[in-house]
């Protein structure tokens, strides 16, 4: 494996302002494990804030994490052996392999030779470049940095990779200011090339760019790829990309990853109800499947949801997947508030009691568990309640227990975090569940 | 012939930037204005007998005829009291108040760019220190300082440039961390990591070859406010010896003659201000050759 990383997780730390906010944290990356395999392509695609630029920054060692490891250029049967380590909890076995391959443990020297072996390329082009240094300063940066080649050497390298991304030699001499945004993204690549990597992090590389120039700058890639066999990991939020450019496929919603495949099997056949809406949102496939519009704005990285982080939003989401008492409660106070207006008289009083019963007063249990029983099928979170009955304080309602999902391993060797493919959840819930 | 190549494109460049200021009219009078203060200032030091001046350090009084006279052909500008030939007064003037001007800018910006870049570039508590220290200088009028120096010391131009230098710092401090801060943000810092860059490589690589610039305008800017102030200082009475010739001093010599002696007032004024509109205007031709966005 050229890169694997396992159970990384990053929380940035918000900077209280006074009480509100101290020892909050986001939570940007959460216990991400991926594989990424000599040559191959890996793309990463989802929503603009889920975390993509946080995991590609934690593969190039820009940040530290919170928790978890990158191996580098590890052998498959060490890494198979670590893997083993970890499931076993030999922290100290563990220590020793990390030791030799973390990205994280070097210093110094075998920093310089690990930044060799990595390059990147970020998604702007007009902040990527410093605007006060000349094209070949910029392409030479990272060849001298690590003393991969020599000055005179480097800037002869320069002009070579001025020709392999195709760029005329003399814009060596020029400003990023005096450079297109693809001609500036050229340069950027031809940077992040220089030491000839062996990894490299794509950073919508595309998505500051023309649609027309987009193209070049993809095949571009591909002629990179096929020519020195560098590894990638091409994040992106846009589906297109990734059908064209890349191998392997990672989903990821809210700091995690939903599922993970090949290409091919991910895109062609989705398995994740949030892999299935955002495909059914490229134009070209809406005609074989219907487009599904996901309600609702992403979550909230502070306080993610529990249990299943996409089920405030999953259209096929079930007693389990995580909903709470205050979920529950606004969605329930809403109905009577509004649809049900006439019924309840507006008389109602919806007040989550604990994190998994809510207490309503002014109405008894049957009119509730008719209204419930009519509207569950559209409002999911209804699903998770498992229990109505009066009290002298009003209807009590108790909710259903939730498990948050793990990735479990499908065919293919496809990975899907969903409650719907767990075995265990499955065999208790026979039948149990509708809307699937 | 790669290094020519370099040299041809460093020349390139520096031509450009000398069109983008010549564009700028308004800059190209206001450079003309400085230079010829400046080359005012260079002729009082080395050689004032050029314009005729025998002695540039003093104000020459003439005690038979006190009263301020009128613009005429041996007085081209007038005279002020005590029958001082403005002309030559102010030519001796602007070296004293350039040279102090030069002086409360050097210091207090070279001292607090230093503290402002350091400071951002550390972070954490030491940045927040220095920046509490600084927020406590940057609350003294410099009038008070002023005051408080010249009380102390013993009133001077050197003690007056000094508590101006002391109260000037702070304001480059802060612009020159917010610089930092902000350029610390760009991506192509965060670029040169990822190339293998070490920290004090970006510092000088990157970090300063982008704060820098924006602090020498700056400096460009305020010599006009610093020296409107210096002068100030000395109109309101802060040069203990009556016999120095500086802008503000010579305007106040004129000050009870303002009815009969319009010209005993304005002139010493007019320079001073001339001075100060010259500086902003080549100050924003700088900002337009130093920005590479502007470049087109
Ligand atoms: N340095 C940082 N400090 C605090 N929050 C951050 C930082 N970088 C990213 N985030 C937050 O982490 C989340 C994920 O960001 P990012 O990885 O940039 O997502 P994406 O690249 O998928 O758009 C966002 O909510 C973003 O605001
Ligand atoms: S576990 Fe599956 S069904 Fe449940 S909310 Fe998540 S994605 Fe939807
Ligand atoms: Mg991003």
């Amino acid at each position: 494996m050229i890169v694997a990383a396992r159970r990384l997780t990053k929380y940035f730390q918000l900077k209280g302002t006074g009480i509100v906010g101290g020892g909050l944290s986001l939570k940007a990356v959460d216990d991400i494990s991926i594989d990424i395999k000599e040559g191959s392509i890996v793309g990463v695609v989802g929503e603009s804030g889920s975390g993509k630029s946080t995991l590609g920054r934690l593969l190039m060692a820009l940040l530290q994490p919170t928790s978890g490891q990158v191996l580098f250029d590890i052998p498959d049967d060490v890494l198979a052996e670590y893997d083993k380590y970890i499931e076993t909890n030999q922290a100290d076995k563990c220590r020793k392999i990390e030791e030799e391959y973390s990205i994280f443990r070097s210093k110094g020297k075998a920093m310089k030779e690990m930044r060799k072996q990595m390059g990147m390329v970020f998604q702007d082009p007009y902040s990527s470049l410093d605007p006060r240094m000349r094209v070949e300063d910029i392409i030479t940066e990272p060849m001298l940095a690590t003393g991969y080649l020599d000055p005179e050497k480097a800037r002869k390298r320069c002009l070579e990779l001025l020709d392999e991304v195709g760029l005329p030699r003399d814009f060596a001499f020029r400003y990023p200011h005096e450079l297109s945004g693809g001609q500036r993204q050229r340069v950027a690549l031809a940077r992040g090339i220089s030491t000839l990597p062996k990894f490299l992090v794509l950073d919508e590389p595309t998505s500051a760019l023309d649609v027309s120039v987009q193209a070049q700058i993809l095949s571009l890639l591909k002629k990179i790829r096929s020519r020195y066999n560098i590894s990638m990991l091409l994040i992106t939020h846009n589906i297109a990309v990734i059908a064209y450019m890349a191998d392997f496929v990672n989903v990821m919603y809210a700091g995690k990853v939903m599922e993970s495949g090949v290409k091919r099997d991910v895109i062609l056949n989705p398995t994740h109800p949030y892999t299935i809406a955002l495909i059914s949102a490229v134009p070209g496939r809406a005609r074989m499947r219907q487009r599904i519009i996901l309600q609702g704005d992403p979550p909230n990285l502070v306080f993610p949801p529990s249990g299943c982080r996409f089920h405030p939003r999953c259209p096929v989401a079930f007693e389990l997947c995580g909903w709470t008492a205050d979920e529950v409660a606004t969605d329930l106070d809403y109905l009577v508030q509004g649809k049900y207006y006439t019924t309840f008289q507006g008389n109602t009083q919806v007040i989550p009691k604990d994190a998994l019963s809510i207490l309503i007063k002014g109405t008894n249990s049957i009119q509730l568990s008719e209204m419930i029983a009519s509207e569950r099928e559209k409002m999911r979170s209804l699903m998770s309640i498992a229990n109505i009955k009066d009290t002298e304080e009003g209807v009590l309602i108790s909710l259903s227990h939730f498990v948050t999902p793990k990735m479990y391993n499908l065919d293919n060797g496809k990975k899907v975090s969903c409650l719907l493919y767990s075995p265990e959840v499955m065999a208790t819930q026979k039948g149990a569940i509708s809307g699937n | 012939m790669q290094q020519e190549t370099a040299e041809a494109g460093r020349w390139e460049n520096l031509k450009l930037s000398i069109s983008v200021f010549m564009a700028n009219k308004s800059a190209v009078v206001g450079l003309i204005i400085v230079l010829v203060y400046l080359i005012d200032a260079l002729i009082m030091q080395f050689d004032p007998m050029l314009l005729g001046i025998h002695h540039p350090d003093v104000l020459v009084p003439n005690f038979l005829n006190p009263v301020p006279l009128p613009p005429s052909p041996q007085h081209i500008l007038g005279t002020t009291y005590p029958g001082i030939d403005l002309l030559t007064s102010i030519l001796k003037a602007i070296r004293i108040d350039l040279a102090y001007s030069f002086f409360v800018v050097a210091v207090g910006a070279s001292v607090g760019a230093v503290i402002g870049i350091v400071s951002a570039w550390a972070s954490g508590m030491f940045d927040e220190v220095i920046m509490r220290i600084t927020d406590i200088v940057f609350s003294i009028p410099y009038l008070i300082l002023a005051l408080a120096v010249g009380f102390i010391l013993g009133r001077s131009l050197w003690h007056m440039s000094i508590a101006l230098a002391i109260t000037w710092w702070p304001l480059y401090a802060r612009y020159a961390r917010s610089q930092t801060l902000s350029t610390k943000e760009y991506t192509f810092i965060e670029a040169a990591k990822a190339a293998g860059v070490g920290r004090t490589t970006i510092m000088f690589r990157h970090i300063l070859p982008n704060v820098l610039p924006p602090i020498f305008i700056q400096i460009s800017l305020d010599l006009g406010s610093i020296m409107v102030i210096f002068s100030t200082l000395a109109f309101i009475g802060f040069i203990p010896s009556a016999n120095i010739p500086e802008l503000g001093y010579l305007t106040s010599l004129g000050l009870n003659f303002v009815q009969t002696a319009p010209w005993a007032l304005i002139f010493p004024g007019l320079f001073i201000t001339i001075f100060a509109l010259a500086v902003n205007l080549l100050g924003d031709g700088l900002r337009d050759v130093i920005d590479p966005r502007r470049r087109g």
